[in-house]
């Protein structure tokens, strides 16, 4: 709760100031800049920081008519939107805020002091978000049996803080996976470890290995969708599927302002797949490039001893002499961030509204948005 | 199936008779059963009745030789083939029984019309045994064809009566088209109505609009989307002012009636439109069955607004209705490929989304359409791929459907011939009803709503069993 102060108070002063110059700060604001900033702070997710940057956008706003207030929001949820290169979680968090103004009540006499209403508005939402989280990891506890083990997948603050409160009462001990690219898993295996929670950090590739042992699965969320289904960090659909191919739950948690009015088909349906993604490296260039590289490799690994090839997964730690084959940052950009898991996949949606079945999920969303 | 209904019947022929003539349908004699007036008994009771009394008739005249079919043979068992059991048929076929029945009886059954029925039996019997065709009894209850030239009843419009005659001869078809075009006539008819003295518009009005309703359900049953409409009219008529004059209270009436079909139609299709286009990307591959006009605006608009896509038309018969989508997919220089539902299977690995239209849509998400809509559905669940739906809200029909057998409706039977041997005329290769062959050609089938990934409403992109969660399909106005 601080923290959301903590930020929100640099915010406040600097609003002040260009205000004898509505005209200049139009051109000066930078609702990028804000999202940015308020993205620093550790307890700030994307809507969340969404919402906190167009908060600040309303109250430097010159719009006198509530027609000019929309607009100038929905301009700048779009400027955000184009910067961002995954605009899920921030689109959920600008909808939100958007359809709050939206409806907003007309009761005050005068323009400014709706708008002014509105700001505190968006300033409390954000501030009683933390309230989210405690709620979310108290109706978790539920859930988790005493010495249970549990499956995480990358980082998601959400499930750290369910994990910490569930540690307060219970024994438990996480599996975590790495989630490359970006390994965020060893975030919450610093986190966790920290708190004293017996921690193990998979391979991404090993979740089929490891899932018979396991009790659940437990994963946060980067929004949940009018399907009932779940984005999340790639991987988590996978996670899903083979925890459903061994009837483990697979729980997904996540504070409701990540609802989002979207309907993904299939993978491709996402907003951030683009024609990059998965896209075949063009067949021309193949004999010059492609077939050196791996001859390299293959000369280097044909050269090393047995013995040290071994060696090297055992250790854990590669030779810095032996060629670790990692991916180019080309070949990772051929790679998604998210996924989508399936509504049919998912147990159980944990959230701020309550413990949600993905079919419960969907009608929430759709009577909120559809209902209008 | 006949051992459930039979202890209920009491005909009013002497046992004894039926028994020597026909024991399969009175095995055993309904003895116990309390006796009920005409009016009571369902109308599968009656047309038993009515069954019995003719088979009474026909026995009396050509002196009932032996049976060759068992007694516990199926009534609708072709095996006993004389003139002596002409009414044993079930009510499924299209037959000119049936035209006969429903002139002389009309639909809402006459008290009487037993008596008629029976005289007029024993003149036609010879006649009836030659064209009729024996109907399973499992999809008896479908809705039958009611021939052209029936009469209207009681104070029927004729713009009703011309409608009536295209609905049943499948000249207006499509839940949208059947529902705008009941509409539009409705219209006239409110505008050519005067109340009669002594009488409000808002009380009368109904009764006047419930014949002609009767009369457009006695040409085909009645759509979802006309139930929904009508029952709104309705509420209209029933909420309109006494106090208003006649010819105001009309014009008011012909609004509502006007901004339905643009709310709940016309627009809602053009959100649909918006939405489900951007389901669609640069180089999908988008299978379509038969026709929907929703699904064709959809491709269409998507292709002018500039998305490349191919288009897999898998049609049917015996309505071949494909061909029409096709064509207009053509003409807009949209690639397509046209297959007929055998040939499902060879191509629907290439397929990137299926969309497809609705005649309506239950409380359970599942989705009634043309006939192999849900086989084309569960093909491509089987195979992965999305399955989209374009339903308006107003195809909602509260309720659960389970199946397709409880309410269908039959197709009409017009191109149902094979074009093999080439060597034989296609005149010869026509297929019949037959005294051994039954054509059925449901019209509709049901498509669970798990093998649906998302409902395309005006509403927006929602699962199959979210749609009761929208106030809109309730029949709420917002």
């Amino acid at each position: 709760m601080t923290a959301i102060y903590s930020n929100s108070t640099p915010i406040l002063p600097r609003s002040d100031v260009p205000n004898a110059d509505p005209d200049a700060s139009q051109h000066s604001f930078d609702v990028y800049e804000v999202y940015q900033q308020a993205l620093a702070d550790e307890e700030i997710s994307p809507p969340l920081a969404a919402i906190l940057s167009l908060t600040e956008l309303v109250t430097r706003s010159d719009a006198g008519t509530m027609f000019e207030l929309v607009q100038a929001l929905n301009d700048g949820a779009e400027s955000l939107k184009k910067r961002v290169p995954n605009p899920i979680g921030l689109t959920a968090g600008c909808e939100l805020f958007i359809g709050f103004v939206t409806l907003f009540p007309h009761g005050s006499a005068n323009f400014s002091e709706l708008k002014r209403e509105i700001v505190h508005q968006g300033k409390s939402y954000t501030s009683q978000v933390i309230n989210f989280r405690s709620k979310i990891a108290e109706l978790t506890l539920g859930f988790i049996k005493d010495d249970s083990v549990i499956l995480t997948h990358s980082y998601s603050r959400v499930v750290i803080r369910a994990l910490l409160h569930a540690h307060t009462r219970k024994r438990i001990s996480v599996y975590v996976t790495e989630a490359r690219p970006r390994g965020l898993g060893l975030k919450t295996y610093e986190i966790l470890t920290a708190a004293g929670i017996p921690c193990t950090v998979v391979l991404d590739s090993a979740v089929a290995y490891v899932m018979n042992k396991v009790d659940f699965v437990l994963v946060g969320s980067e929004a949940v969708v009018e399907s009932g289904g779940l984005i999340n960090a790639v991987g988590s659909s996978q996670m899903a599927i083979i925890a459903k191919a061994e009837n483990k739950p697979f729980y997904a948690l996540a504070e409701s302002y990540k609802f989002h009015r979207l309907f993904p088909l299939s993978q491709y349906d996402l907003p951030t797949h683009h024609s990059g993604i998965l896209s075949f490296v063009h067949p021309t260039n193949r004999p010059a490039t492609e077939q050196i590289k791996p001859s390299q490799h293959d000369v280097n690994v044909q050269n090393r001893p047995l013995a040290s090839l071994a060696q090297t997964p055992i250790s854990g730690q590669p030779s810095t002499a032996s060629p670790q084959r990692t991916m180019t940052s080309e070949q990772m950009g051929k790679n998604p961030d998210v996924d989508y898991t399936t509504p049919d996949l998912i147990s159980l949606v944990f959230s701020d509204v309550g413990v949600l079945t993905p079919g419960g999920v969907s009608q929430y969303l759709v009577g909120m948005f559809a209902g209008l | 199936m006949s051992s459930n209904s039979q202890p209920q019947h009491k005909p009013r022929t002497p046992s004894l008779l039926l028994q020597a003539n026909g024991p399969s349908q009175n095995d055993p004699p309904p003895t116990g059963a309390p006796t009920k007036s005409q009016k009571q008994m369902t109308k599968a009771e009656r047309r038993e009745v009515q069954e019995r009394q003719r088979a009474a008739k026909a026995a009396k005249v050509t002196a009932s030789g032996p049976q060759s079919g068992g007694p516990l043979a199926k009534p609708q068992h072709p095996s006993s083939s004389t003139s002596s059991q002409p009414k044993k048929t079930g009510r499924g076929s299209e037959s000119p029984v049936q035209s006969r029945a429903s002139t002389a009886a009309g639909s809402s059954g006459l008290p009487n019309k037993s008596t008629k029925e029976s005289k007029a039996a024993a003149a036609t019997a010879e006649e009836d045994a030659a064209v009729r065709s024996r109907g399973l009894r499992i999809f008896s209850h479908f809705a039958l064809q009611k021939p052209t030239g029936h009469i209207a009843k009681g104070n029927v419009h004729p713009a009703i009566v011309r409608l009536g005659l295209m609905f049943a001869e499948f000249k207006i078809c499509g839940a949208n088209a059947r529902c705008i075009a009941t509409l539009s006539v409705f219209k006239r008819v409110i505008q050519d109505y005067t109340t009669p003295p002594n009488n409000t518009l808002s009380r009368h009005l109904m009764t006047h609009l419930s014949v002609q309703i009767s009369h457009l359900v006695s040409a085909r049953p009645m759509s979802v989307t006309m139930g929904n409409a009508i029952r709104q009219l309705k509420m209209e008529i029933s909420g309109s002012d006494i106090d208003l004059p006649e010819q105001d209270a009309k014009d008011a009436l012909c609004g509502k009636i006007d901004n339905y079909i643009r709310d709940r139609i016309i627009i809602a299709d053009q959100v649909i439109q918006e939405t489900a286009m951007r389901k669609i990307h640069d180089g999908d591959v988008v299978l379509t069955y038969a026709r929907s006009s929703v699904v064709q605006k959809v491709l269409l608009e998507a292709w002018a607004g500039g998305t490349r896509f191919s288009v897999i038309v898998v049609d049917s018969r015996p309505m071949l209705e494909g061909k029409r989508l096709l064509s207009a997919l053509v003409s807009a220089a949209i690639p397509c490929t046209y297959l007929l539902l055998p040939a499902l299977g060879s191509v629907i690995s290439e397929v990137s989304i299926v969309l497809i239209g609705a005649h309506s849509i239950h409380s359970n998400g599942a989705v009634f359409s043309r006939a192999g809509t849900a086989l084309v559905a569960m093909m491509a669940k089987q195979h992965a791929i999305p399955v989209v739906v374009c339903c308006e809200t107003y195809k909602f029909s509260e309720g659960v459907r389970l199946d397709s057998f409880t309410k269908n409706e039959l197709a009409p039977s017009g191109d149902s011939f094979s074009c093999f041997p080439r060597n034989r005329s296609p005149a010869s290769l026509i297929i019949q009803n037959q005294l051994n062959l039954e054509i059925l050609n449901p019209l509709y089938d049901l498509t669970p709503p798990c093998s649906i990934t998302a409902v395309v409403t005006e509403a927006g992109v929602i699962p199959p069993d979210s749609i009761s969660s929208i106030p809109l399909a309730l029949g709420r106005s917002v």
